[in-house]
């Protein structure tokens, strides 16, 4: 007798959550994390640096707010947020083949996609964590004069929030890439630091066939100066489309991915 | 009995490679050893019934409903693989209550069967122990371990001697004579032969892809009329009891050795041999020091069906 | 004499030592590479440049016959030693050959480790160098037949076009700076994937790691030049560096104010590391006497 459909969503939650718990303990243990987490400081050693060096010089040659928009943002959104969902979307299907563990979920009584949701939610918290750290700590050093300035927090949290949505977003992406390709590292990479950079070139509609369009969209302000060019010919959508975008295509990617992931058979190579 | 594992037809190709042929098979509880050289097939048959792989052609079901895709099935399945995998940066403990955690355990439940299970692997003092840690043997009880940890119907074991020591594996084995005691349904694969002669006489042998042959190995072996059997009879005068023995029609075959004092005989009916085997030694004074049967095991019948 | 009585000793015979001892870690290494699905195309793809500058040398010798396309572009097409170094420092080329090495070269020493595979390798008789040595000449072939192989090839066909030693007597030094700078090239960059590679078991970790450190040295380098305005944070980038030795061995003027011996000492401090952490992986597998 085929169970009812409330009951099904319920066990899919369920087993959601308890996938959830049981990655983002074995990530939190691996020592990939660890890397990655120092990885994700650099742009705090940066920063540090640069404050070190304001201080000590009498005439800074960048500014704080220039210094978070168009240095930071930038070194952030288009390179550490891709290597982050780089490495832990494609490990979501891909490290269950390369380790020969995939046999030990597959053959539990929760449904494939849960893994695949469960897996991508724990690796998912898991780097946001590390991105909120590095940027809050980032900009509590560069503004450490200024603190108590109430009017400094909303815009924190406004790149703060567009770089969390980049990562659910890429890491969807990679989610999906790693489940019907082996070589799923390569086409990120190329993905990642040759599409998503050369089509923003494109000028019109071509522009909205990237992820990093929509981001850029969100951003209170943008760099100018030496690190304009990064953002040239951008025609930005309006922040409630690039809103529901970036949600309808995260959506997307992560229910392709549960469908390859429960449709395909995946052979190891012996 | 019912068939509790159903196979029709069952056939998976590996782009051009031949996988698995036309497998029927119908497995009841108890333990049916899967038996077969590397490559036969063993392990293809396995995935399918694990729902791992889709089969190209036929079906797989157990108790009725089909294996691929239907997770719910797994509640009632313990597979313990043949690859030496695990997640190697956490414990034993924290693998199996882990892994435990999927079946919708209460945690105090999980508690006590994760405890239980290492207790029945003797794992128990080593389950804080990170499994990178752990020793070949270790690690292949655990695998058993996670295999049985949630108390299945089914339990399928894909090679689960391998790597064992010769203890651990006379343990393993009591272990699955333990639960074929408790009404389960088991299949075990192997390559060695001992192996499984020693956990079940009901056997099924493959070869490239293929069932050459299924049931009780005695049975296997008489249907194979074609072959004569061997009896080897060690005893005080052999030559004597040779010259006996050729004078009897069922006789086909006799040669000493290889050992001294060793008589060995080819016959194409081992009943009448062994009617009249007692009459002749009686009657001649003949001291036997041993009688064995030496094809009337796994390797011999497996080679006369393989065609060596 | 019982087994019990029988003791194990090392076979104290000679050994008769094959003249290249690292050479079938090579062989196999390269043909495994070309197994890989999709490394054939991606390959031939990345030596669409060296094409391009092929037929660029062609055009200069018919300048007159293609005159009308290349209006006011006839600087482009000078072949002096500019032209090499274009071609043998160019983004492109370099970002090629960061791809090459992520496609094929991050498995090399990471499937070893994954594999327990070290100890197969050293049960022979092959010591660490040759294990080193083989595992680069994997990368070291398609690495110079990116570099080394079109750059003796534009030479040759220079001279072919131009029907004269002409270009031999202006730039005598040139066949010797392609040969020196496109092994500094590659033997740098085998260094540094062997390096990435034997710090991880995982292939795909390592992937992302031979990139995102090429990649990342490129934009610290970029952002320290905003902050400090001194060429010397260039020193960060691999890319700028490989780039200002092209420039010193082509006689050309580098792109940043920096002597080049520090550049130098960057790259060697890289392969440097790749020694000693080979050393210290190996170390622990070697068959003891």
């Amino acid at each position: 007798m085929a169970e009812p459909k409330s009951t099904q969503g319920s066990l899919t939650i369920r087993s959601v959550g308890e996938v959830f718990s049981f990655f983002l303990f074995l990530a939190r243990r691996a020592k990939k994390t660890k890397v990655f987490f120092f990885l994700s400081l650099l742009p705090v050693v940066l920063v540090l640096v640069i404050k070190v060096n304001q201080i000590l010089s009498s005439n800074p040659s960048v500014s704080v707010t220039s210094v978070f928009s168009n240095i930071l943002m930038v070194f952030d959104l288009q390179f550490l947020v891709l290597i982050l969902a780089l490495f832990y979307g494609t490990s979501v299907c891909s490290e269950e083949l390369e380790g020969k563990t995939l046999p030990y979920l597959a053959t539990r009584p929760i449904p494939k996609s849960a893994i695949i949701l469960g897996k991508y939610a724990a690796y998912t918290l898991l780097i946001v964590i590390m991105m909120a750290v590095s940027l809050v700590l980032s900009f509590m050093i560069l503004n450490s004069s200024r603190l108590l300035t109430v009017s400094l927090y909303p815009e924190l949290l406004r790149y703060l929030g567009v770089l969390v949505l980049g990562l659910i977003c890429y890491t969807a992406f990679f989610t999906l890439l790693g489940t019907i390709m082996k070589r799923a590292i390569l086409l990120g990479l190329v993905f990642g630091f040759g599409w998503e950079s050369v089509i923003q070139y494109f000028p019109g509609s071509t522009q909205r066939f990237s992820i990093v369009h929509y981001l850029k969209s969100l951003l209170p302000s943008y760099p100018s100066g030496g690190f304009s060019f990064l953002l040239f010919r951008l025609e930005p959508t309006r922040p409630g489309l690039a809103l529901l975008a970036l949600a309808l295509l995260t959506a997307a990617f992560l229910a392709l991915a549960c469908l390859a992931f429960t449709y395909k058979e995946y052979i190891f190579e012996d | 009995m019912t068939a509790v594992i159903e196979t029709k037809a069952l056939s998976k190709w590996y782009g051009n490679v031949l996988g698995l042929s036309d497998v029927s098979l119908q497995i009841e509880a108890g333990i049916t050893g899967l038996l077969g050289p590397n490559g036969a097939g063993k392990s293809t048959f396995m995935k399918l019934l694990t729902g791992q792989m889709k089969p190209n052609i036929g079906e797989v079901r157990i108790s009725g409903s089909r294996v691929w895709n239907n997770f719910g099935l797994f509640a009632r399945i313990g597979f313990c693989q043949e690859q030496d995998s695990f997640y190697e940066e956490v414990t034993g403990w924290e693998f199996i209550a882990g892994l435990l955690k999927f079946f919708h355990f209460s945690p105090a439940e999980i508690k006590t069967r994760a405890e239980k299970a290492l207790e029945i692997v003797e794992l128990l003092n080593d389950k804080d122990r990170l499994i990178r840690a752990y020793s070949r043997g270790m690690r292949q009880r655990l695998k058993f371990a996670q295999a049985i940890a949630h108390d299945p119907e089914i339990i399928i074991l894909d090679e689960p001697l391998n790597g064992l020591d010769p203890l651990g594996k006379r343990k393993l084995i009591h272990l699955v004579k333990d639960y074929k005691s408790q009404g389960k349904v088991i299949i075990v694969s192997s390559h060695v032969l001992p192996e499984i002669e020693a956990m079940t006489s009901n056997i099924v042998l493959i070869h490239q892809g293929k069932i050459l042959a299924r049931g009780d190995i005695h049975y296997i072996r008489d249907l194979i009329e074609s072959h004569p059997h061997i009896i080897s009879i060690k005893c005080s005068r052999p030559r004597e009891l040779a010259s006996k023995f050729i004078a009897q029609d069922f006789i086909l075959k006799v040669t000493f050795g290889p050992e001294p004092e060793t008589l060995t005989v080819e016959t194409h009916n081992r009943d009448k041999l062994f009617g009249l085997l007692p009459a002749l030694l009686l009657d001649n004074g003949i001291e036997v020091e041993e009688i064995t049967s030496p094809d009337d095991n796994l390797q011999a019948v497996f080679d006369y069906l393989v065609g060596k | 004499m019982t087994i019990r009585e029988k003791g194990y000793t090392h076979w104290d015979g000679h050994l008769l030592q094959t003249r290249f001892p690292w050479w079938p870690i090579t062989r196999t290494g390269i043909k495994l590479t070309f197994k890989i699905k999709g490394f054939r195309l991606f390959f031939v793809f990345s030596l669409i440049p060296s094409i391009i500058y092929l037929v660029g040398i062609y055009v200069s010798e018919r300048m007159e016959n293609f005159r009308f396309m290349i209006k006011g572009s006839e600087k482009i097409l000078q072949i002096n030693p500019g032209y090499f170094k274009s071609y043998l420092t160019g983004d492109f080329l370099l970002f090629m050959m960061v791809m090459l090495l992520v496609f094929g070269g991050a498995r090399l020493i990471s499937d070893d480790l994954k594999n327990n595979a070290l100890q197969l390798y050293f049960s022979r008789p092959i010591q660490t160098k040759d294990y080193f040595l083989g595992k680069a000449s994997i990368l070291l072939f398609f690495l110079l037949i990116l570099t080394l192989v079109p750059g003796l090839v534009f030479f040759l066909f220079k001279l072919i076009f131009a029907a004269s030693f002409a270009f031999v007597v202006a730039y005598p030094w040139l066949l010797l700076s392609i040969i020196i700078y496109s092994l500094l090239v590659t033997v740098f960059f085998a260094s540094y994937t062997l390096l990435l590679s034997s710090l991880s078991k995982n292939k795909r970790y390592v992937a992302v790691l031979i990139f995102a450190v090429y990649l990342f040295s490129d934009i610290i380098s970029a952002i320290l030049n905003e902050i400090f305005r001194t060429p010397y944070v260039f020193l960060f980038s691999l890319k700028v560096n490989l780039q200002q030795m092209g420039a010193l061995l082509f006689q050309q003027k580098a792109q940043y104010a920096v002597p080049w011996f520090y550049s130098f000492l960057v790259l060697a401090a890289v392969c440097a590391l790749t020694v000693l952490v080979l050393r210290k992986k190996i170390k622990g597998v070697e068959v003891i006497k």
